[in-house]
């Protein structure tokens, strides 16, 4: 087994260059230099607390990189095969939580090892999205799916869901619940099964309402449908994220230059809105590069994805183009008000290690499968 | 190991769902592109104007109020620098606010550390605790959680030494020094300088009636011109109120850059941020010069030392400036100046209020009082110039006079006493025979030539115009019964005669300079800070007294017998070196006292009032000096020889100020 893998991989190696996907790796470039530089733009004015935000997300950069080589290096086939024990190791940490998580503001989402802290539901994502495409690669079909064929993958999808919604963290539960759905979305499914999910749907979400989400959670989303009726209270972030945007005009007040940022107007500078940072730096000229960068690396996931060999590799391109579709679409609907406030982070853009290293890990999934669509079948 | 060479499954399920799914995404970035559109290109403008009201803000600065200085400019009322300490809530307890994203809550609490410098005692601790947390239970931007609040006036050098040298540790406490008004003199010209005190909601409602909040600012402008703001200090009585619109001076204002947090921020990118105009400069108060010298001030002080209360005034008898003006009991203005802080006002008041020599007024005008023989020069000119008494002419006086079931008596058995013997001798019984044919309202027409009975205008402190009865007055009054009583009682200053010490005085000196009232004046010039004149006022004369000038030299020689003849009632506590003409006076006050009264200071009560009022040299005069004692039982013994202390005084003082400078440094000669 040792020796047919080594010899299949020098092959892959020596067209590396031929088969590199260099689209995918120039686009992930651009976005971490420009949220790196932004970073920096959002910290600069907190001295001394923030002063080593932007420096240890090139750290995080750095280490992602790494390791999204080694996991474009290796073979998906590898993570198909491990599929369920990756999902089983992410559950476990997600128990540990409960265990060794410390509470910072009313929930707990670390696990601390010595000075080293990380975040196991932002890893959840990818093994999530792994151990879907694993089921769906082993229950291939021609006819359209019912709902008794989807019940499997919705308890993979549920277990992780209900753990971090305990946390509690409804944002990253909810981008689970929709890279679920967008796998689901990816199947044939049979016109009364989705007729039939559109009404439970309907019954369940004002239960979850009434028993599920908190008083905070609840008060976002009022928030955001009255966005004018509580500015100094819990509408603050998003009016003055607001204000910021439109701040920046058509070309921006220029780097560092961002007056709102400057001047501390803007809460959470450096974790859920630095697109706000950057709006007012740059303007409507920046964010619409910016906006494209996102936009092309989401459609090229889905390109990446049609072009994969196997089902494997297309759930995964699938699962992790959902993935920064969703964080992208979210935060930027947050920042410019027309999502409610959950915290969201923006891929490459938010500071924090466990969500670049995700990020980066995903883009070397993605790499890993766009490499492997020359393969012979055979 | 065959299974990873060989795919084995079948991608056809999924081939339609990608266009969809790229469909769906595209259109979903598109989506916010066009928010982003909505923002930055349609609502751009609008929204860079909120941002631009957010980090800017118009700090107003203070100016400096006007300095008073007396003729000598020496300084009677300046500022001098009082530190108030502001707790800003959000920032010296930390704890107190609500738990959010996004704050970080390492900032450790500073009260305690501040509340122990400030030596706050346990009550006023849970009290400003108890205001703090209030405060913070929204921490936004402009919330009360920002605002600083006051806890200590006036603090200590050594507590505010203590404060800034703990900057770490007492973060959040704000030290703002805030002129405090200051009067070197402490009592000393109390009634006419008058205190400042911090503006009262009714006066505030005046200036800043409702809605004035949305009032163009030109309107505000119309409303309340000199810009009041709660918790200013205003003149409240005296000069400082009278001439507050000159003393206070112009607020300005420049804009500053802030944060969230309401901390101002300075640097090369700040000012790039300020839209122009960007300040708008102060303008200082003016400085006011009086007429006033404490010199005089001080020997009347002096002077007046061993007596409870009354008043002095003294004037120029050339151009009706104001030497002085002195009412006793006075007070520390100081100590209602707000210095000290609001109990001490409070505490300071509440004693002038129980003290039944009235303190709070000011003696020299406010109050009116019976002028007794003080008055009888002007009944004198009043038969002269109607020609119905012949100076020389002597009436018999027996010391006692029965009219009308009434008697009235005189001060002594005076014997023969013609015009001149009867001002210096002070006899009551010549001047109820002069009035019996002179009647009541020439008398009135006469002391209304000299300005008695009217207000003379100057206006630093509520006037009392007195009164000059008439016929007419009594008329109205008494419902047509007139006795000749009322006429006796009239031609010698007393019954229903009164008039300020200032109306005597100016009066006086009408009789001293030739029959010219002067418009009282006791600011000199208006100055600005660095003692250019912006403004001087000439003396002006108010009226000119119709009287014949040989009826005047006729009275003011009768006034210099009163103190230079032997018989005159002055005479005994005469100076041989001065020469000073005047008339005692003592009227009775009608005070009856009832037994509400405390027994011990009803005899007091009782007592007359004793006046002198003189005017000095005799030859050329220069001042008009008018004393009252209250109380004080007779004019020639109590009042008299204070006004000539205060001649000879007087005098004292002009020699030495115009006696060149003695040399106090011997080296500074060439």
């Amino acid at each position: 087994m040792m020796r047919g893998l080594s010899r299949r991989d020098a092959r892959l190696f020596g067209r590396a260059r031929e088969h590199f996907d260099w689209a995918l790796f120039l686009c992930a470039c651009v976005l971490a230099v420009i949220g790196v530089i932004n970073l920096y733009s959002a910290t600069s004015v907190s001295k001394a607390a923030l002063s080593e935000v932007y420096i240890q997300q090139v750290y995080w950069l750095v280490l992602g990189g790494i390791l999204a080589t080694v996991v474009a290096a290796i073979d998906y086939r590898h993570f198909e095969r491990l599929g369920y024990v990756l999902y089983g190791l992410g559950i476990i940490l997600l128990l540990l939580v409960f265990v060794l998580g410390k509470d910072i503001r009313g929930s707990s989402r670390w696990i601390y090892i010595g000075s080293f802290s990380f975040q196991p539901s932002e890893f959840m994502k990818l093994f999530l999205v792994i151990a879907l495409a694993k089921y769906l690669h082993d229950d291939p079909k021609s006819e359209g799916r019912k709902l008794v064929d989807l019940l499997i993958p919705t308890v993979i999808a549920a277990v992780p869901m209900v753990l971090i919604l305990k946390q509690p963290d409804l944002g990253t539960a909810l981008i689970l619940g929709l890279i679920f759905a967008t796998i689901c979305l990816l199947t044939k499914i049979q016109w009364r099964s989705v007729v039939t999910l559109i009404v439970s749907a309907g019954i369940a979400l004002p239960l979850a309402w009434s028993y599920v989400l908190k008083d905070y959670q609840k008060k976002r989303i009022t928030d955001f449908l009255n966005p004018d009726a509580n500015i100094l209270g819990s509408g603050w972030h998003a009016h003055h994220a607001r204000i910021a945007i439109g701040a920046g005009g058509v070309v921006g007040e220029g780097f560092m230059r961002g007056t709102q940022n400057q001047y501390l107007f803007l809460p959470d500078q450096h974790s859920d809105f630095p697109f706000a940072v950057y709006a007012e730096d740059w303007g409507f000229i920046g964010c619409v590069l910016l906006v494209l960068l996102y936009a092309f690396l989401v459609l090229w996931s889905l390109r990446i994805a049609a072009t994969a060999k196997d089902r494997f590799g297309a759930v995964l391109a699938v699962g992790v183009g959902a993935l920064m579709f969703w964080h992208a679409f979210f935060n930027l609907g947050m920042v410019t008000g027309i999502l409610p406030v959950v915290g969201v982070t923006l891929p490459l853009f938010s500071a924090g290690g466990s969500s670049v290293l995700t990020i980066m890990i995903g883009i070397g999934l993605l790499m890993n499968v766009s490499m492997r669509r020359f393969y012979q079948s055979g | 190991m065959s299974n990873l060479l060989v795919p084995r499954s079948d991608v056809g399920e999924f081939r339609r769902r990608y266009r969809w799914m790229a469909l769906v995404a595209a259109l979903a970035f598109l989506g916010v592109l066009i928010r982003l559109f909505q923002l930055q290109i349609v609502k751009g403008h609008s929204y860079a104007q909120i941002a631009h009201e957010n980090i800017i803000r118009r700090v107003t600065t203070q100016t400096t109020r006007g300095v008073i200085r007396d003729a000598q400019s020496r300084v009677l009322a300046s500022s001098r620098p009082g530190y108030n300490v502001y707790l800003v809530p959000g920032r010296v307890m930390p704890s107190a606010r609500p738990v959010r994203r996004g704050v970080s809550l390492d900032d450790r609490d500073t009260f305690p550390r501040i509340a122990e410098a400030l030596r706050l005692n346990p009550d006023e601790r849970t009290r400003i605790t108890e205001t703090i947390r209030n405060a913070c239970v929204t921490d936004e931007d402009r919330s009360p959680c920002w605002r600083p609040i006051r806890v200590r006036e006036d603090l200590s050098r050594d507590i505010v030494a203590e404060l800034k040298q703990h900057p770490q540790e007492t973060a959040g406490a704000e030290i703002i020094q805030l002129p405090v008004r200051y009067y070197p003199f402490k009592n000393l010209g109390a009634h006419m300088l008058g205190y400042v005190a911090e503006i009262d909601g009714e006066t505030l409602k005046r200036y800043r009636p409702e809605g004035w909040e949305d009032l163009l600012p030109e309107e505000r402008q119309k409303v309340n011109p000199m810009g009041y703001e709660p918790g200013d200090i205003l003149g409240a009585t005296g000069i400082e109120r009278a001439w507050e619109s000159y003393l206070r001076g112009q607020r300005g204002w420049e804009k500053r850059v802030v944060d969230a947090r309401g901390r101002y921020r300075s640097g090369p990118d700040e000012e790039r941020l300020l839209d122009q105009p960007t300040r708008q400069d102060p303008i200082p108060g003016r400085d006011l010069r009086l007429t006033v010298d404490m010199d005089l001030m001080q020997a009347i002080e002096k002077a007046m030392r061993q007596h409870e209360a009354g008043a002095v005034v003294v004037v120029d008898v050339r151009t009706g400036r104001l030497l002085a003006l002195y009412s006793k009991p006075d007070y520390d203005e100081n100590d209602l100046a707000g210095g000290g802080g609001r109990e001490r006002i409070s505490d300071t008041f509440s004693a002038l209020y129980k003290n039944d020599d009235r303190p709070l007024l000011d003696k020299t005008m406010s109050g009116a009082f019976q002028p007794g023989s003080t008055f009888k020069p002007f009944s004198a000119l009043a038969g002269l110039e109607a020609h119905l008494i012949d100076p020389e002419e002597t009436e018999r006086c027996d010391g006692i006079r029965f009219e009308y079931k009434r008697v009235f008596h005189c001060t002594h058995v005076h014997g023969k006493v013609n015009m001149r013997g009867a001002i210096a001798q002070s006899c009551n019984l010549y001047f109820f025979t002069l009035a019996e044919s002179v009647g009541m309202d020439r008398i009135a027409r006469v002391a209304s030539e000299f300005g008695l009975g009217q207000k003379t205008g100057l206006g630093i402190n509520p006037e009392s115009a007195g009164r000059i009865p008439t016929r007419a007055w009594y008329a109205l009054r008494n419902k047509g019964q007139f006795v000749k009583g009322f006429t006796f009682n009239m031609s010698i200053g007393q019954g229903a005669t009164t008039v300020t010490p200032l109306q005597l005085a100016l009066a006086y000196a009408a009789l001293a300079n030739g029959g010219t009232v002067y418009m009282p004046e006791v600011v000199r010039a208006v100055e600005t800070s660095d003692g250019a004149v912006v403004q001087d006022f000439p003396p002006r004369v108010r009226q000119k007294a119709k009287i014949q000038p040989e009826n005047l030299s006729r009275v003011a020689d009768a006034l210099a017998a009163v103190v230079n003849d032997e018989k005159g009632t002055a005479y005994p506590v005469r100076d041989a070196a001065l020469e000073v003409a005047g008339k005692t006076g003592t009227a009775q006050t009608g005070y009856v006292a009832t037994a509400k009264d405390d027994p011990k200071r009803a005899w007091y009560f009782e007592r007359d009032h004793a006046w002198f009022a003189a005017f000095a040299p005799i030859k050329s005069p220069e001042i008009a000096v008018i004393v009252l004692v209250e109380h004080g039982g007779s004019g020639p013994t109590q009042a008299a020889p204070v006004a000539m202390q205060i001649v000879k005084d007087y005098q004292r003082i002009q020699r030495e100020q115009k006696a060149p400078p003695t040399a106090k440094k011997p080296g500074a000669t060439p």
